[in-house]
């Protein structure tokens, strides 16, 4: 009995801080807009949530092996170039859509893994000269926004089943995935890697190899969410995911992920997406002047990420 | 091999894997290549203005040098939007009157000061990775300039900002240069002849040391992150002086290439080492390579590949890090 | 293990380095610093690569090339530099790396026998909160140290090394430590045992080999022979740190005074520091000694409590630029870690705390200057360097040493305060750094002086005071300063707070 204890005690998101700011944000939310908890807010706020909640759930696999990721939203690029292509806008090639996509993301990731892990490269500048490729690489498969999702992604995307909208779904299946994710032995080393890489080689921990896996886990989910991406979308379009990459580095930040590898989880990530996507959402309906409302939105994150790294340092001087 | 030639060799080894002169070998082979594949690239007036577009990045290279040296993880990822908010505040005092020239140019840097103030501060005493830190004031800044232009760009640069930049003061060449070459001196003194710079140096090399042997680290922290915002400022009014009007997100751009001229030029990520002059060259070989590429009549999806490709060898060469087993 | 050659760049770690190993036996790795013996191990434990090396297991010739080599063939090692991962619990770092998984997934049930055994094998020397599920973060130096030597001893290996691995330890903890040892030769394993306290060794081993400038030079019995004989083999001539010759310096009036200071592991300090005097702080290691240094430096917060300097006045620091202003300087514990700016020169090691005193219109820094600076510090202690700007890095232990007191003796500082300053130093830059704080009292300097070793305590302090958790508690004065005495007063000196009995009291008198 202890034994299951211990392990929900491990999935811990780690900052109480999170977990408050994710309270403040549904109530606040809840306040703003009466309709919130209604079947259709619910359903078209996580349909935009699901893909920041896969990237961050792959940011946070790399940063807590010690890594970063700029490059994820140039991944999520080029996995939904290809796969939108690949599958034509024909119903029955859903399945290969997911498989080249999970695909193509898992390959850029084993070329970030490389370049960072064999070749022994920074990851920051890395990942930011890997963006420039798999950008680069996805304007050349499709120079403009186009090509059809089809329907049928589409479709099922918007809708619930047994009362749960699909999207809300795909969210738990992530987290689920991650939690299964936490059992192996590799994501153990994750850890081990991140806490203190020399200790870790020292104990015999393959390095190299576990590195590079993080990075091509974190190309497979992020492969997964272009599929999101396109589900809500419809239509591909080589220029998506600008942002994403940062806002994964905030929403993992904000989730109590330690930014020098080591501590932390995928549960807090994706916390932390929900809240800086909630936080958006709060702006807005404030209503706040348009032209202050960027700026009240980087007061939020800037805010959120003071909450969450004080409160991590202050239980890690303990 | 005798010792003395091995010597030598030692030493040519050492000369050929200084980042500076990598780079700068580099630079010049991609001048070389230019001028075999388009006559011309090469020529007197396209250096110049090759290295003329080169000194924004220079500039606003300069702040990021200091930064990244003082270790601690240190980066300034707010420097493009600083450098665009610095731009935006001159070109509206200024308002095209040399008369407010002055205060065109006090102002934005007073701001970005405060921003630099900000960072330096949420870095030193909320203890928030410097990474983190930028990463959201750069959020806010944009805030900010949507909040002080209302969505519109407006204002233009003063005559004599523009006649400054443009203007060609001798062996036609533009004042941008000059202006680039007086602060590449002044910070090199900086570093290497000052208190501030040594301090510097050893801060990032070991903070703990530092504050053992009397440094004050909060201090030096906070002093590299306004002197890179001020930087990022200066770098911002020239572009403005350059462009004579000004963009909403007019130097937005500079940011990671920013922190890739660094690199390139040799100053390590983790601080401590390097310096300013590399991250001039590292800023001039990485325009030299877009202006080629451009040339090249290269479509812009290659380019980005190609760019990120470049990158990536260019750190290969030289910016690996240790292995675990010795 | 033969013909054993590294080099590091144009440094010669090893150079056709010997050892064997018996089954069963505590084997000594003796030499001093620069010897090579942790190089040599390392090539064994497989985290160096060796230019060369013919090592044999059994007979059979075995070639390692990384510590999973090393591994396989039943191989493990214990550092002073942990393996472990903070964040993570006790068992988890445990099995570390050896983790039982099945098709990747893990399988804490098939190892949790193993860990608890290994947990109650070494209890006793862990504290009584420490279970399997312990972040290894939340555990003091020692008992993470214990852990690591738990850790490679559940390994099961055929070899074990351990390089310095009692250096943070209580008495009691290597107490246990050298049971677990015995019991692991009784069933055949062979111990390689690195330390420089050779109290330790002689206590320990059966065999010792030793090695001086990466040679093997001798390989004997402990039992028939002395101390004197292994020092001498080490350093190559009979010659022991001439510290005792000088006089003892006069005491004159007191150039610090600390009254009740209290703060991070301080408990009341209060002492008196005389012109001319080396004050030592004695006790078990880890009792607050550093602490106490820290604190009146500035680096470390003080809750309560005042300093005050000769000059009457109370001071107020609360940073070590205060405490170097009123020429206060401290030469800290850690040399890698606090003392030194290693990728910088030589140069600007020696020069930047001194910096503002040589300033040319309070401004700018003149390279002739601080040149002249540094030449004459190097000089004056008989610093060994390549040029001015060689990376501090490149110098030996001892020499480094002496750069980083350098770099405050250019403060002209009336109180010096030394953390451990000749740990890990060789013989011969130990005595001259001894020689300089003779000086530096004959001088008029005031010394408060940290030492893991008792006898150099004894040799080098006027009076000691002795720590227990933070508070001294205890003093030695003149005559009373003696090995036996110190390490006597350390040990009882914290009887009556004690909550645990103590392991076999193993003084060598």
């Amino acid at each position: 009995m202890s034994g299951m204890l211990d392990r929900i005690r491990d999935v811990r998101v780690g900052a109480l801080a999170t977990w408050a700011l994710l309270v403040i944000a549904v109530v606040l939310n809840a306040i703003l807009q009466p309709t919130f908890f209604s079947l259709y807010s619910i359903t078209s706020n996580f349909a935009t949530f699901v893909p920041l909640v896969l990237v961050a759930i792959a940011q946070a696999i790399v940063v807590v092996g010690g890594g970063l990721d700029l490059s994820l939203g140039a991944i999520v690029a080029l996995s939904s170039v290809v796969a939108v292509t690949v599958m034509g806008g024909e119903d029955g090639r859903v399945g290969l859509g997911f498989a080249v996509a999970i695909a193509v993301g898992a390959v850029c990731g084993l070329v970030n893994g490389l370049v960072v892990a064999v070749v022994r490269l920074q990851p920051l500048i890395v990942t930011f000269a890997t963006a420039s490729i798999f950008s680069g690489s996805a304007l050349v498969v499709m120079p403009k926004p186009g090509g059809t999702v089809p329907p049928v992604m589409t479709g099922i995307y918007r809708t619930a089943v047994a009362g749960v909208p699909v999207s809300v779904l795909a969210v738990l299946v992530a987290v689920c995935l991650w939690l299964v994710l936490r059992q192996t032995r590799l994501m153990r080393h994750v850890y081990a890697v991140g806490g203190d890489p020399g200790a870790a080689y020292a104990s015999l921990v393959p390095v190299t190899r576990t590195r590079t896996l993080t990075y091509v886990i974190a190309g497979a989910f992020s492969g997964l969410a272009a599929m999101a991406l396109l589900a809500n979308s419809g239509s591909g379009d080589p220029f998506v995911g600008a942002d994403i990459a940062l806002n994964s580095i905030a929403a993992v930040v904000v989730g109590g992920v330690a930014l020098r590898g080591g501590r932390g989880g995928a549960v807090g990530a994706v916390v932390g997406a929900i809240v800086l996507a909630m936080a958006a959402n709060i702006v807005f309906f404030f209503d706040v002047p348009t032209t202050y409302r960027q700026l009240v939105n980087g007061l939020v994150i800037i805010g959120a990420l003071a909450l969450s790294v004080l409160s991590s340092a202050r239980r890690a001087a303990r | 091999m005798t010792t003395l030639a091995l010597a030598q060799g030692a030493r040519w080894k050492q000369a050929l894997t200084n980042p500076i002169v990598l780079a700068s070998v580099i630079a010049i082979l991609l001048v070389v290549i230019g001028q075999l594949v388009s006559p011309g690239f090469g020529s007197y007036g396209q250096i110049i203005n090759l290295l003329r577009v080169a000194s924004f990045l220079g500039i606003i290279a300069i702040g990021q040098t200091i930064v990244i040296l003082a270790g601690g993880e240190g980066i300034d990822l707010s420097v493009g939007k600083v450098a665009t908010f610095a731009a935006i505040i001159g070109s509206r005092v200024m308002d095209g009157h040399d008369a407010n020239l002055a205060l065109g140019l006090l102002v934005p840097l007073a701001v970005a000061a405060a921003i630099g103030l900000v960072n330096g501060l949420g870095i030193v005493y909320l203890r928030i990775p410097p990474f983190v830190m930028t990463l959201g004031m750069l959020g806010v800044v944009q805030g900010l300039i949507l909040a002080y232009t209302g969505g519109v760009a407006a204002g233009r640069a003063a005559p004599a900002l523009t006649a400054l930049v443009n203007g060609r003061l001798a062996l036609s060449i533009p004042g941008v240069l000059f202006v680039w070459l007086l602060l590449a001196i002044a910070i090199s003194l900086l570093l290497h002849r000052t208190r501030f710079g040594w301090n510097l140096y050893a801060v990032g090399t070991n903070r703990v040391a530092a504050e053992l042997s009397g440094i004050s680290v909060n201090r030096t922290v906070i002093s590299a992150y306004v002197t890179s915002a001020v930087f990022a400022g200066l770098g911002g009014m020239l572009l403005l002086g350059y462009t004579e009007s000004v963009f909403l997100d007019l130097a937005d751009q500079y940011m990671l290439p920013s922190v890739a001229a660094v690199v390139i030029g040799g100053t390590l990520i983790s601080g401590g080492i390097g310096g300013y002059a590399g991250s001039a060259i590292g800023a001039i070989v990485l325009t030299v390579l877009e202006s080629l590429l451009t040339t090249l009549d290269i479509p812009n999806a290659s380019r980005t590949i190609v760019n990120g490709v470049v990158l990536l060898l260019l750190l290969a060469l030289y910016g690996r890090q240790r292995r675990l087993r010795s | 293990m033969s013909g054993v050659t590294k080099h590091y760049g144009g440094v010669r770690a090893l150079d056709g380095a010997s050892l064997s190993l018996e089954a069963g036996e505590v084997h000594g790795l003796l030499g001093p610093n620069g010897s090579g013996k942790s190089t040599l191990n390392k090539v064994l434990a497989g985290t160096v690569a060796a230019d060369r090396a013919e090592i044999t297991l059994d007979g059979r010739p075995l070639a390692i090339h990384s510590p999973r080599d090393a591994h396989r063939h039943g191989i493990a090692a214990v550092y002073q530099q942990l393996s472990l991962i903070p964040d993570l619990t006790v068992a988890q770092n445990l099995t570390l790396g050896v983790e039982p998984a099945r098709a990747g997934f893990l399988r804490a049930r098939v190892s949790a026998p193993d860990v608890a055994e290994t947990l109650r094998q070494f209890a006793p020397a862990l504290g009584d909160r420490v279970t399997a599920s312990t972040p290894v973060a939340d555990l003091p130096p020692g008992e993470q140290q214990i852990v690591e030597i738990a850790k490679a001893v559940m390994r099961r290996p055929r070899i074990l090394i351990l390089d310095e691995a009692t250096a943070s330890l209580h008495r009691d903890q290597v107490s246990l430590v050298f049971d677990v040892v015995r019991r692991l030769c009784a069933a055949g394993v062979s111990v390689a045992f690195v330390s420089h306290r050779i109290d330790e060794v002689m206590q320990l081993c059966t065999r010792a080999t030793i090695l001086r400038s990466g040679r093997t030079v001798a390989s004997t019995e402990l039992a028939g022979t002395s101390e004197q004989e292994l020092v001498s083999l080490m350093i190559g001539q009979t010659r022991a740190p001439e510290a005792a010759a000088a006089p003892r310096a006069e005491k004159g009036e007191p150039r610090l005074t600390v009254t009740g200071l209290s703060g991070q592991n301080l408990n009341n300090v209060s002492l008196r520091a005389h012109r001319g005097e080396v004050l030592g702080l004695g006790g078990l290691q880890g009792q607050g000694q550093s602490e106490l240094l820290l604190t009146i430096f500035g680096a470390l917060r003080a809750r309560e409590g005042s300093i005050t300097t000769s000059s009457g006045r109370g001071a107020r620091i609360r940073h070590p630029r205060d405490a170097a202003r009123i020429g206060i300087a401290l030469v800290p514990g850690d040399r890698a870690t606090q003392g030194m700016f290693a990728q910088r020169s030589i140069q600007e090691n020696i020069s930047i705390v001194s910096l503002a005193r040589r300033l040319m219109a309070g401004v700018a820094i003149s390279a002739r200057r601080e040149r002249a600076a540094a030449a004459s510090m190097i000089d004056r202690l008989s610093i060994k360097i390549g040029r001015l700007t060689d990376p501090v890095s490149s110098l030996s232990g001892g020499n480094q040493q002496k750069v980083i007191i350098a770099k405050w003796l250019l403060n002209e500082p009336g109180i010096v305060l030394l953390d451990d300053p000749t740990k890990g130093v060789d013989v011969g830059a130990k005595a001259e750094i001894y020689a300089l704080i003779r000086k530096l009292t004959r001088n008029g300097a005031a010394v408060i002086f940290n030492s893991s070793d008792d006898r150099e305590l004894a040799e080098i302090a006027d009076r000691v005071l002795v720590m227990y958790e933070g508070s001294v508690k205890g003093e030695l004065d003149a005559e009373d300063v003696t090995y036996d005495n110190l390490v006597s007063s350390a040990l009882l000196i914290g009887m009556g707070d004690q909550h645990r009995v103590g392991g076999d009291e193993s003084g060598t008198a």
